[in-house]
């Protein structure tokens, strides 16, 4: 029981949302907006508490047994005093919640992104060798597009952008595309396969 | 702390960007064809045309992203255009509210009247297509708290069919699904601009006419300040870039160099 109603209301909600997608008849588009509106919203809310509610677990559990103490301490107190700042003076502009965003949270995510730059370069240098012909042909697009996305691309030669363009428009593309079948594709087929039960992995515990 | 091969190369571009910004010289840019598309898109479109601006980002990719949002929001306030803001993500909800308040200020737009920020809803594809059944249903009320029928410029907004377009200002896959379900499903234009790394992503639904126009990255930004002739973060920071992209060519070379070197010892010896 516990395994079956929420299959069948996992397949219920997925042929209804399918069928749905497809009408444009009022009462499907009425009964769309219903679901998209506010029941996703309400699941979201509860799966946003599942999230805070295992990070408050996991978190407490490692403080307890030493592991990271500082970090995971830091970490909850980032996670607790966000929400009573915005539930006292609001989250607008000019707010702490607001300052605390722009002066703490932005600074922070973007020297962690742009650390990236930094391990490009070293994987770069390290590891961006022709060890064989698709290696080589790797290397020789990459160089190509790197030429061409700067500004000397095209002082060294009026053809680079026009060789990098093609590299972009032509072997890349035909790639990017096959890999956008292959997830749609994917996509539908795991879709189907947990609309009809066959995939039932998704309710945890053992497979029965 | 010994210092290793890949310390020297962080150290090396380090000092390479620091130069590069304090330089202060600013490369020629040449402009290509995507940036211009956009541009044109913009021009085009009639005074008063209403268009969303969907803040589809998180603080992370700010650098890239505020040279982009601002040279579009430029634009388009220049040209009239009346903007409904909105985010998608989270962390873009802040962020676009302060830069549309910011450019408005700069052309001296009402809030209300020009453009409005409705702000953030939650769980993106579901947004995407209510809105497409109804935008003041999807957004009752906006970012600070008034209800969207007493807002002027929303008269006469119900669906996508009353909008000139979505611009995603987006850093990941989520102008994807603008595409696969605003314009599939509700025949919404969708353009957008991104971070330079999901530029390839793009290229397939540009190509196939499924996203109409996009720019990226901080060239693209440096591309657009230069087409509507205002100076902007996005030429700036693009002496660092191409220093920085010369500096990765470089190691690579040299990478190879002395993997080839110590390949032809190892077979002598």
């Amino acid at each position: 029981m516990r395994r079956k109603v929420p299959q069948f209301v996992c397949a219920l909600f997925g042929i209804l949302l399918f069928a749905l997608y497809f009408s444009s008849h009022p009462l499907a588009r009425a009964l769309s907006q219903l679901v998209l509106v506010e029941y996703w919203q309400i699941i979201f809310a509860f799966t946003l508490l599942v999230g805070v509610v295992s990070f408050l677990k996991v978190n407490l559990k490692s403080i307890e047994r030493g592991e990271d103490r500082p970090y995971r301490i830091v970490s909850l107190m980032g996670l607790l005093s966000m929400p009573i700042v915005a539930f006292f003076w609001g989250i607008k502009g000019g707010t702490p919640f607001m300052w605390i965003f722009e002066n703490i949270q932005v600074p922070m995510q973007s020297t962690v992104f742009a650390l990236l730059a930094f391990f490009v370069v070293s994987a770069s240098f390290r590891g961006f060798r022709a060890r064989s012909v698709s290696a080589s042909v790797l290397l020789v697009s990459a160089l190509l597009t790197l030429l061409a996305r700067s500004d000397v691309g095209g002082l060294l030669s009026e053809h680079l952008p026009v060789v990098a363009d093609w590299v972009r428009n032509n072997p890349s593309m035909s790639a990017r595309r096959a890999i956008l079948i292959g997830i749609g594709l994917g996509s539908v087929t795991t879709s189907l396969r947990v609309i009809v039960g066959i995939e039932r992995t998704w309710l945890g515990g053992k497979q029965q | 702390m010994k210092l290793e091969s890949r310390h020297w190369t962080f150290f090396g571009l380090a000092v390479v960007v620091v130069i590069a910004m304090l330089s202060g010289f600013q490369p020629e840019i040449t402009v290509s064809p995507d940036t211009l598309r956009m541009h044109e898109y913009i021009e085009s479109l009639p005074e008063g045309s209403k268009l969303i601006i969907s803040f589809d980002h998180e603080a992370s990719s700010l650098p890239e992203i505020r040279p982009l949002a601002v040279a579009l929001l430029r634009h388009a306030f220049s040209k009239n255009l009346r903007l409904i803001g909105i985010a998608l993500l989270s962390e873009g909800t802040g962020v676009g509210y302060g830069l549309m308040q910011q450019v408005a200020a700069e052309y001296s737009k009402e809030y209300g009247v020009d453009y409005v920020y409705l702000g953030f809803k939650p769980q993106y594809i579901a947004a995407i297509l209510s809105m497409g059944q109804s935008i003041p249903a999807t957004f009752p009320e906006d970012y600070v708290g008034q209800p969207v029928d007493q807002l002027p410029l929303m008269t006469g907004v119900e669906t996508y069919d009353d909008l000139a377009g979505v611009i995603s200002v987006a850093d990941g896959s989520l102008t994807t699904h603008w595409i696969e379900y605003g314009g599939g499903q509700y025949g919404v234009r969708v353009s957008a601009f991104g971070t330079a790394a999901m530029v390839t992503t793009y290229d397939p639904y540009l190509n196939s006419d499924q996203m109409y126009a996009m720019v990226g990255g901080l060239r693209g930004a440096a591309e657009y300040e230069k087409l509507i002739e205002i100076g902007g973060s996005g030429a700036r920071g693009m002496l660092a870039q191409t220093c920085s992209h010369l500096y990765v060519i470089l190691l690579i070379v040299i990478g190879n160099v002395l993997y080839f070197v110590s390949r032809r010892k190892g077979r002598s010896s």
